[in-house]
């Protein structure tokens, strides 16, 4: 598999983007607006988009290409619309109250999780000197913050967007890793469907109002 | 052969057909067995075919079964089939008490078919993308049936499933993209090159070090849909509000389905990496499995949630004997897999009955059930001891060779540490479900069953179970050796 240098023209746009949708994420984390964090999701995912198309550029590769206008128009437009209209303006969601954490304990979780991604993925994992080796710690930080965001938050829908922030690291560590992955496109609109029907499925069942908004983490009654 | 394997994936779609067509809870449920029982069928006719040939692959890969594929595809089919039975009695009689509306019986029949569709289908593909694709589906269908009741309770549990399985099988994905460029050497291009059996048989050429991080990402990410401690803590809730069929497919199918994804990493791992890190990671995992499944079964309340602690523990001592090796490990972990999925397909539908009749799923109201209810108080007994792996039943024997299979790798420390962990674990479920078997039962208990015929069709899939279970304690049919040995081969 070709593997692009890091001082490429391509593999600076690359590891530009990663560090953008690093700091999205980052700013997601620190966000308790629920606009918020549809705006820095919508953002990241056309950062991601951008850099799907680079990389597409780069590795004269059609499956890129199609995956860059997918993420385009479902993550970077549909999705955050959705989540919109359907969700926030509906359900009136504004501030996020149901946190375990506080925002600074977060941030700093966040900070230590991208060292331990550097500490893991840099060392004889990838060939140094290739953009894979700087984008890659970047996407497990990626992964690893949206986690983080899943865990200390509690409200359903900042909980889909921390699990979208997840996804949208994994596409951007696979742009750089393994540009040839035969798999990607079908992986990325079968995900695209899954946010689609949860997005649904909040909406409809208005699981919100059931469980979050009252944003009692004492009401939750399953337990152990 | 081809059109077995397609036969065998689709047949559980009858009860879907059934429940769209309109039909009530019994005609949807009779066809969901019918459907069930045809999948059977098929299973075991591709494994009669298989013996000693070359497994079955065609489009590209898209479609694989070997020996191991249709040893999980004849596990989950039998439970789906064991399910469906006990699915007829179960919702019709909540159809009948009107705790459930006719739009949610046809859901119900729809997603669990579905569910098992998807299931049987995961259980076929040597793709590893598919797989992904298809394990994360079967969650979505699975998570319809957690949250189906509609209480706020069903809800959350159904919520909690679905985002931490997403979640968990995102990483399987991460994983799996760290599989593929363990392979950059390969020039791996096609979807050929993502299939299970072109990267084992190519393990020498791929990178050591992305191959350790693939592993481990793969075992954390589908280890999430197996219910591996510390990803397990959906687990609980989920078994514990899904209808009690539908528990019986999330502990008996899907852990299971889940459970055939890590074996074919670890098939792939091994054969490069050597048996000391693979085993080290599922050693760890399956020991935090079953020590929190064990010490959460202490206390007690939901008998379902009990049952399903039992799941997490029984899934850690899979991982435990998978990580143990060796022909003895590996024969030990498939036949506690079946074993377990039997026993445990049991003990929910028995547990459904009960939930029905004493309208409580707490077991502490729960008295007298051998004197009430006969046939399911004995089948939950006898099952709770099988479960256990008390003799003289499959898992007493499936657990006896794990223990050996891990006092022949070497150190002695962890199968006793096994054998005390299954101690502990006897008592802290036999002191719950003694209690509900024993004493004597509140004085009005009424059936929810209308007609002598729900009650036949409500014990059968108890008594099947049971007999099964028995049987495979006294004696291995020789055709169950046979494919267990090549199954061993298969996974190396």
């Amino acid at each position: 598999m070709q593997s692009l240098s890091q001082t490429s023209t391509a593999g600076v746009l690359l590891d530009l983007s990663g560090v953008l949708i690093l700091l999205l994420a980052f700013a997601c984390l620190a966000s308790k607006l629920f606009n918020r964090y549809v705006v820095y999701y919508g953002a990241q995912s056309v950062v991601l988009s951008f850099a799907a198309g680079t990389a597409a550029v780069a590795f004269h590769s059609a499956e890129l290409w199609i995956l860059a206008a997918l993420t385009l128009a479902v993550k970077g437009i549909a999705i955050p619309v959705a989540a919109r209209r359907l969700l926030i303006t509906r359900l009136a969601l504004k501030r996020d109250a149901a946190m375990s954490t506080g925002l600074s304990t977060s941030l700093i979780a966040g900070g230590a999780l991208t060292a331990f991604a550097y500490l893991v993925t840099r060392p004889a994992l990838l060939p140094h000197g290739t953009v894979a080796s700087a984008v890659v710690p970047l996407s497990t930080a990626v992964i690893l913050l949206g986690s983080l965001s899943m865990v200390v938050r509690r409200h359903t829908v900042a909980q889909l967007i921390g699990w979208l922030i997840v996804e949208n690291g994994v596409f951007l560590g696979a742009i750089t890793l393994v540009a040839t992955f035969p798999f990607i496109v079908e992986a990325g609109i079968f995900l695209d469907i899954v946010a689609g029907v949860l997005i649904m499925v909040v909406f409809v069942s208005g699981l919100t109002r059931q469980l979050a908004e009252a944003s009692a983490a004492e009401l939750r009654e399953l337990r152990g | 052969m081809t059109a077995l394997a397609i036969f065998a994936a689709l047949g559980p779609l009858g009860g879907p057909a059934a429940a769209i067509a309109g039909a009530r809870a019994r005609l949807a449920g009779l066809a969901q067995a019918a459907g069930a029982a045809v999948a059977l069928g098929c299973a075991l006719a591709l494994l009669v075919l298989l013996d000693g040939h070359a497994p079955l692959a065609g489009w590209d890969g898209f479609l694989y079964v070997d020996s191991l594929g249709g040893f999980f595809l004849m596990t989950v089919a039998a439970v789906t089939l064991l399910a469906a039975l006990g699915s007829i009695g179960y919702v019709a009689a909540q159809e009948d008490s009107g705790e459930l509306s006719g739009f949610q019986v046809r859901l119900y029949f729809t997603f669990f078919g579905l569910f098992a569709s998807l299931m049987l289908a995961a259980l076929e593909t040597g793709n590893l993308g598919l797989l992904f694709v298809l394990v994360e589906a079967s969650t979505l269908a699975s998570a319809a049936l957690v949250g189906l009741e509609g209480r706020a309770r069903s809800l959350e549990a159904a919520w909690k499933y679905v985002i931490i399985s997403s979640l968990g099988v995102t990483i399987a994905l991460a994983g799996t993209l760290f599989l593929f460029y363990s392979g950059s050497a390969l020039h791996l291009g096609s979807n050929l090159g993502l299939t299970w059996p072109y990267l084992l048989e190519h393990a020498q050429a791929l990178a050591p070090q992305p191959l350790r991080l693939a592993f481990l990402l793969a075992v954390v990410g589908y280890g999430t849909k197996v219910g591996l401690a510390p990803m397990h803590t959906w687990l609980p809730d989920a078994h514990a509000e899904a209808p009690s069929p539908a528990s019986a497919m999330l502990s008996a199918a899907l852990l299971n389905t889940g459970m055939y994804a890590i074996i074919r990493f670890l098939a792939i791992a091994q054969a490069r990496l050597g048996h000391t890190y693979p085993r080290a990671v599922l050693l760890s995992f399956g020991f935090a499995s079953i020590v929190i499944g064990a010490l959460f079964m202490v206390r007690r309340g939901n008998f379902k949630r009990l049952f399903a602690y039992s799941s997490v523990e029984h899934m850690g001592i899979i991982a435990v004997a998978l990580g143990f090796g060796g022909t003895l490990g590996l024969y030990g972990a498939l036949l506690q897999t079946l074993n377990h999925a039997l026993a445990k397909a049991v003990l929910f539908l028995s547990s459904g009955d009960v939930s029905l009749r004493y309208q409580t799923r707490e077991a502490g109201q729960v008295s007298g059930l051998l004197t009430a209810v006969p046939v399911t108080g004995g089948a939950l007994l006898l099952a709770s001891f099988a479960a256990l792996g008390s003799p003289p039943f499959g898992l007493f024997l499936s657990e006896l060779t794990i223990v050996r299979a891990g006092f022949a790798h070497g150190s002695p420390v962890f199968p006793l540490l096994l054998l005390a962990l299954l101690g502990l674990a006897f008592v802290a479920f036999a002191r719950t479900t003694a209690g509900m078997v024993t004493g004597s039962p509140p004085a009005q208990l009424a059936s929810p069953y209308r007609g002598r015929a729900a009650v036949a069709v409500t014990a059968a899939p108890l008594v099947l179970g049971l007999a099964a279970l028995l049987v495979l304690g006294l004696w291995i049919p020789a055709g169950l050796d046979t494919v267990l040995r090549h199954s061993v081969g298969v996974i190396g």
